[in-house]
């Protein structure tokens, strides 16, 4: 029976037909088909959840290979089996709403994070102070430009120069925005294509048959 | 002067935000069209409408979220919104203590607003984009119990069986966050959706603020703040304000003298090459 698990062409014919139980209901109002596809996402997001195990594994095993061969910042990664271990253990012990549970997440994690999120400032500061040289025309245009939005972003500037608001927000709205959606449209044609050729199955690379496509 | 030791400006910024934070100088602050747009679109909101306030975001992020988050909240406890807040991270377990127990308690208070009645919790609710879509889909059939495990059966959120059923959408996020909002419920359902989005991520929100996808942005720190303002509930924004001006112009008056240094060094530089060259 593993021989049809192991087989490409079962498991594209999966892939196909999933594709097309969540694509199909997009452009035509078939009730049986969108039940389905109703009970197929429910599935989907209750076995999403389970990766979960998938993460925490490939997380210990990575920790315990650097503890074991004493790689650079070995001894942090103790720290975080152990921090690791104690949520866990907590959690499936006392539950998620549990005092000692929540005050693990309010007094630990939260802090931390914010401290992180807040250091941020500094080096981004220095960053930018540094950054900006006028060394070309582009970099001096580029200095002009972040400084533009830079004194537009500082809420006084509003209240002395509000000159300066159409030149930042075009900066900003227009020509950020526009860069940013030439990402965005980037990133999408190559999710099309990769699917295109995962669907008709020229990348099974995350089916597990790479090695078998390279012979 | 090309270079600098940065642990001056380390030490200047740390002094310039810390300042104004223990003595607010109340400096006059204006508020953008944006967030005039944003409040325009709470004000379409309806007493007992039902709002899905996603807070997608880490406790890190809800430093930067937080003025919008707590008084787009104030708003919506004024005027008898009906809530389900899901989270998007699993870090937003931190922000009911932080935002509802702690920031929003009292004025939950003062004005009724009452677990179950007017608001639920369904926690790490939206993790990815099968969850969102079999939420937007069949919500009755995925959602069955609140974040305690308590039956939802029999509050308002009976009346919700698709996200064409939810008012509004209210996203708090860090990020591209959950892109399923958008794509299972604002573009199949038509459901109004609103942002409250960090400084670094406003780029990619503007690109759906300008497609329609989302009908309001609250940008950062300096959004909510502006919100304050204009809900008349003065908070943790309108203190930061200062902060805020005096590191931004901190960070100006660095860039000019870095450049002047650059310069006055590179031409320096120039002369000295110049005297000691063999000819």
């Amino acid at each position: 029976m593993s021989w049809f698990f192991k087989s490409k062409q079962v498991n594209l014919a999966i892939l196909v037909a999933s594709f097309l139980i969540g694509f199909v209901p997009y452009f035509l109002k078939i009730p049986q088909i969108y039940e389905f596809t109703v009970s197929l996402t429910n599935v989907a997001s209750v076995v999403g959840q389970f990766t979960i195990v998938i993460a925490i594994y490939s997380q210990y095993r990575r920790s315990l290979k650097f503890i074991r061969e004493r790689r650079k910042g070995w001894v942090y990664n103790i720290y975080l089996l152990a921090l690791m271990s104690l949520m866990i253990l907590m959690g499936f012990t006392l539950g998620e709403h549990h005092a000692t549970y929540m005050w693990l997440v309010n007094s630990i994690v939260a802090p931390c994070s914010s401290v992180v999120y807040g250091i941020l400032a500094f080096y981004m500061f220095s960053a930018g102070a540094r950054a900006f040289r006028a060394r070309s025309l582009k970099a001096s245009l580029l200095i002009v430009g972040g400084i533009t939005v830079l004194l537009y972003q500082a809420p006084l500037t509003g209240s002395f120069l509000p000159g300066i608001s159409p030149y930042a927000v075009f900066l900003s709205q227009t020509v950020g925005m526009s860069l940013n959606r030439m990402f965005a449209i980037a990133i999408i044609t190559g999710a099309i294509m990769l699917n295109v050729r995962m669907l008709t199955g020229r990348e099974l690379a995350f089916l597990g048959f790479a090695r078998e496509e390279e012979s | 002067m090309a270079t600098y030791d940065k642990r001056w400006a380390y030490l200047l910024l740390f002094i310039l935000v810390l300042l104004p934070m223990l003595q607010p100088i109340g400096m006059p602050i204006s508020v953008s069209e944006l967030t005039k747009e944003y409040y325009a679109q709470l004000q379409t909101l309806e007493e007992g409408d039902i709002v899905l306030a996603s807070w997608s975001t880490e406790y890190s992020g809800y430093m930067e979220l937080k003025p919008g988050m707590i008084a787009t909240h104030k708003y919506y406890i004024k005027n008898g919104i009906k809530l389900f807040i899901c989270l998007g991270h699993p870090e937003g377990l931190a922000l009911v203590d932080a935002l509802l127990d702690k920031e929003l308690a009292s004025y939950m208070e003062k004005y009724d607003y009452t677990y179950g009645e007017d608001y639920i919790i369904l926690g790490f609710a939206l993790p990815n984009q099968a969850a969102t879509l079999a939420m937007a889909t069949d919500f009755q059939a995925s959602v069955k119990v609140d974040w305690k495990g308590e039956s939802i059966a029999g509050t308002f959120l009976d009346r919700i069986e698709t996200g064409a059923d939810i008012d509004m959408i209210s996203d708090f996020t860090t990020g591209a966050g959950n892109p399923g909002l958008i794509n299972h419920v604002v573009l199949t359902f038509g459901t109004p959706m609103i942002q409250n989005q960090i400084g670094v991520s406003l780029p990619g929100s503007f690109m759906n603020l300008d497609a329609g996808l989302i009908t309001g942005l609250l940008a950062s720190t300096r959004g909510g703040s502006e919100l304050e303002l204009l809900i008349n509930e003065p908070g943790p924004g309108l203190i930061a304000m200062d902060a805020f001006t005096l590191g931004h112009y901190l960070l100006i008056i660095f860039i000019v003298i870095g450049n002047i240094g650059y310069f006055g060094w590179t031409k320096r530089l120039a002369e000295e090459m110049e005297r000691t060259t063999i000819r």
